[in-house]
């Protein structure tokens, strides 16, 4: 803030300067004119902030992740029919209450918190990924 | 499953309660307390739907039960 200010204040002076000729005013406006060259650099260095990048959520790691935990859930004891489309209870064979221990075990998996209304919207795996990818908190 | 009445989410979201509670208690007994949890429930698994009594009354013990297990000072627990 404290740099932006400082900034324009010596751009407003290196634009004012021409007018004013006295020749006095000329040493002082070539260094000002001289610094601000330093200055710019750096200032513009301080105002790009590197945060690390957020990479996102491929596709196929979200759906490895959830296919992992399914995977090693107890109740799930077919997993031959355990593919990207698979229904949690039509191809899985888990009941509700089975379902939303999935559900919160995806919630575990990725740090987020699904809200009861959209958990349980989710029952099937392609379902959940979609969810997860639309969560933008999601890691 | 089709679409569930206003009382099977209301078990469904008490169910999602105690799995969520389930992530403060000590790593060694968590798989305690979670067969626990899933006993409770599946043992009134044959309810019959529509018997709104029952299921109103079981609903309130659980949201008590989960009351007290939430409990820190609870550590593990002994079927």
């Amino acid at each position: 803030m404290f740099r932006t200010a400082l900034l324009r204040s010596a751009r407003q002076a290196i634009r004012s300067a021409p007018r004013c000729q006295t020749p006095i005013a000329r040493p002082v406006v070539r260094s000002s004119l001289f610094q601000s060259k330093h200055i710019t650099p750096a200032a513009y260095f301080q105002a790009v902030r590197c945060y690390s990048a957020h990479a996102g959520l491929a596709k196929e790691e979200v759906e490895g992740r959830i296919m992992d935990l399914l995977k090693n859930f107890d109740k799930v004891t077919d997993t031959s029919k355990l593919n990207g489309q698979s229904h949690f209870h039509n191809d899985l064979g888990l009941d509700s209450l089975d379902t939303v221990e999935v559900v919160m075990a995806i919630e575990e998996e990725f740090s987020i918190e699904i809200p009861d209304k959209e958990a349980d919207a989710i029952h099937s795996v392609k379902q959940a990924v979609d969810y997860i990818l639309a969560q933008p908190d999601a890691h | 499953m089709g679409k569930l009445s206003g009382l099977q989410r209301a078990v469904l979201s008490l169910y999602r309660q105690c799995i969520r509670a389930l992530r403060d208690k000590p790593n060694d007994t968590r798989e305690n307390f979670r067969l626990f949890v899933r006993e409770e429930f599946r043992k009134h698994i044959n309810v019959d739907r529509k018997d709104f009594s029952t299921i109103e009354y079981l609903l309130r013990r659980g949201h008590r039960q989960l009351d007290i297990y939430q409990d820190p000072g609870i550590r593990n627990i002994l079927r």
